[in-house]
């Protein structure tokens, strides 16, 4: 009992990181087939990250803001540091920017890959979740190249990067461009600017209008496929982004129309891997030679952060939005008196609870998919029938298989079994 | 509207406010703007910021204990359709034996998770919050604990029902 008792007071408890790989729940009320009301309840991952990080130093911390999120590791961890550096005076030498910038375009393009496929997914299409991540291996190959690990590859450290960008991985970033320009980039268009059956399954499916999306503070590509002209490289003149001429993308430069539907929202992402590899393009090109680190030392590094006293913020944009840390320091010694920070899914999802409402019940996977948190962990469903007041519970794969059906229904000619098995672990029974 | 016409508007309109703009040395110098304002106005300084740019965007609440004080600082993104945005910090403090701010729910209504984030861990509420609900806690969690406040001492082993375990919860009337 006591050692229950002892495990349950230690718990430690802080915000949590409501993006992939992470159960939320999602609370449906119904009218029949059309949504009318959704409210989410986060927490069920609590980790504890701010409790955690009251009892480690600066440079330990980097180490935990990775580990956030598996996906977007190396944006957490270069907003920690940028907060760091600001709250410090911390100047990164150049070269170190553009080898951030190379190495966090790259996780854009193999972010956005992966989102590709859970929409494809999510409407039945699985072949678009093979071709999309199979793609996706080569830019995953890459980055294990430069930091050594195919997630979490700790490029990043306060005041520059821990490794240089040498002539063997400039080839192999350059070679892998060219075989997404070549032979991915023209699959990924075909299927998300021109198929039709694609088309008639996201079009007007979780629209989020422009008011909407400033109203709730949508960001990333949530916000940008509703026609907010809003990107954290841009507006914030981040690091070296103003030289390699970065802009907003918008569907409108695509389609013409802006709607702020689940459509609109892939179209921004595919613009936006081919913004990535012109960026990097150019970001090579001009890249010039010397340090990489302010300061060589960790022992130095600490030892200057232990006299630094004030506040920092540190802004980026993430694969799925703007990301935003905060630190404040106290003076003398080399632990954070506060850190905190935000991901750009938390204001999404109460962007998408409000879309969801008029939305039918078989849009939910696909909608909650286009904002780009995990659907496999998207802890469960509960419907409520508005009428009879009944409850019931809808696992994923109920959800899915409702999805999948609608897919049919539009395309009869589509050939494979309904009957689908989730992506990621099974959660059935838990509650 | 840049950073000193900003600077400068907001000094006219609220002059007890201590406003400082901090510039980082980035390769493109970044210029932030910080505000720190009192209670009492700070309702009427969120209602100025909303004026001045209709569009402002809210990105966070950052909640602090800083001993006998709480402070709370938002985030603000405005102009950001100009190109270069202006990136804003504005905060406020409450004593600690009086915890309580007004709700921006009504100027922005995207800070209603945060505001409900920030009352559950560290005891900083909002008057007037249109959902005063837990949004990441359990709902049987202990009232009167604020996780993140540094004098919180933990669940006592009396506020521990069933240790929170969605298995070993009972029925009521069973054994």
């Amino acid at each position: 009992m006591n050692g229950r008792l002892e495990y349950w007071v230690k718990i430690p408890i802080g915000p949590i990181h409501p993006a992939l790989e992470e159960p939320e729940k999602f609370i449906i009320t119904l009218d029949g087939e059309r949504i009318i009301n959704v409210d989410v309840k986060l927490g069920y991952n609590l980790r504890g990250l701010e409790w955690i990080a009251m009892r480690r130093n600066y440079i330990q911390i980097l180490y935990l803001a990775e580990r956030i999120c598996g996906i977007c590791s190396f944006s957490h961890n270069h907003t920690y540091s940028r907060a760091v550096e600001e709250m410090a005076g911390i100047e990164v030498p150049e070269r170190a920017e553009y080898i951030r910038v190379i190495v966090g375009e790259l996780e854009r393009i193999h972010s956005h890959l992966l989102n590709l496929g859970v929409v494809g997914h999510a409407i039945g299409y699985d072949t678009i979740l093979h071709l999309s991540w199979l793609a996706r291996e080569r830019v995953m190959d890459i980055l294990e190249a430069i930091g050594g690990n195919r997630v979490n590859y700790s490029i990043n450290t306060i005041g520059g990067v821990r490794r240089d960008l040498e002539e063997k991985h400039v080839r192999a970033i350059l070679d892998m461009i060219e075989y997404y320009r070549n032979e991915v980039m023209p699959k990924i268009e075909e299927i998300f600017l021109y198929d039709p059956t694609v088309e008639a399954r996201l079009r007007d499916a979780g629209v989020i209008p422009k008011r909407i999306a400033i109203e709730y503070s949508a960001q990333g590509p949530t916000a940008r496929g509703s026609g907010v002209k809003k990107d954290v490289r841009y507006n914030e003149k981040l690091s070296v982004y103003p030289d390699l001429g970065v802009k907003p993308i918008t569907p409108k430069e695509f389609t013409g129309v802006v709607k702020g539907d689940v459509f609109d929202r892939m179209v921004v992402r595919v613009g936006e891997l081919w913004q990535s590899m012109e960026l990097i393009e150019r970001a090579i090109d001009q890249m010039p030679e010397g340090k990489i680190k302010a300061v060589p030392k960790d022992n130095a590094l600490l030892f200057q952060l232990k006299k630094a006293e004030g506040e920092g913020i540190g802004r980026y944009e993430a694969p799925r939005g703007e990301l935003i840390h905060y630190v404040m320091a106290q003076k003398g010694k080399d632990v954070p008196a506060k850190w905190k920070m935000r991901e750009p899914t938390f204001p999404n999802l109460f962007a998408i609870a409000r879309a969801l409402v008029g939305e039918q019940v078989a849009d939910v996977p696909v909608a909650i998919a286009s904002i780009d948190p995990c659907l496999s962990c998207t802890d469960r469903v509960a419907v409520v029938d508005a009428n009879t007041g009944r409850k019931k519970v809808l696992t994923e794969r109920d959800l899915l298989r409702l999805s999948i059906e609608k897919t049919r229904e539009l395309n009869p000619n589509v050939r494979a079994k309904p009957e689908v098995v989730g992506v990621g672990c099974p959660r059935g029974g838990v509650l | 509207m840049n950073v000193d016409e900003f600077v400068k508007v907001f000094s006219e309109r609220f002059p007890g406010a201590e406003i400082r703009v901090s510039e980082n040395k980035m390769p493109h110098p970044k210029r932030r703007v910080w505000v720190e304002i009192d209670r009492e106005k700070f309702h009427d300084a969120m209602k100025f910021i909303k004026e001045l740019d209709p569009k402002a965007q809210f990105s966070i609440i950052i909640g602090i204990d800083a001993g006998d004080r709480l402070l709370a600082k938002y985030h603000m993104e405005m102009f950001w359709g100009e190109g270069e945005s202006l990136s804003l910090v504005i905060g406020t403090s409450v004593p600690k034996d009086d915890p309580k701010l007004p709700t921006v729910t009504d100027v922005f209504p995207s800070a209603l998770p945060y505001e409900r984030e920030n009352q559950e861990f560290l005891g900083l509420f909002f008057e007037g919050i249109p959902d005063p609900r837990r949004l990441f806690l359990p709902d049987d969690f202990p009232e009167g604990i604020y996780p993140l406040r540094l004098d919180e001492t933990g669940i006592k082993p009396e506020m521990v029902k069933n240790a929170g375990h969605p298995y070993k919860i009972k029925k009521e009337g069973s054994k």
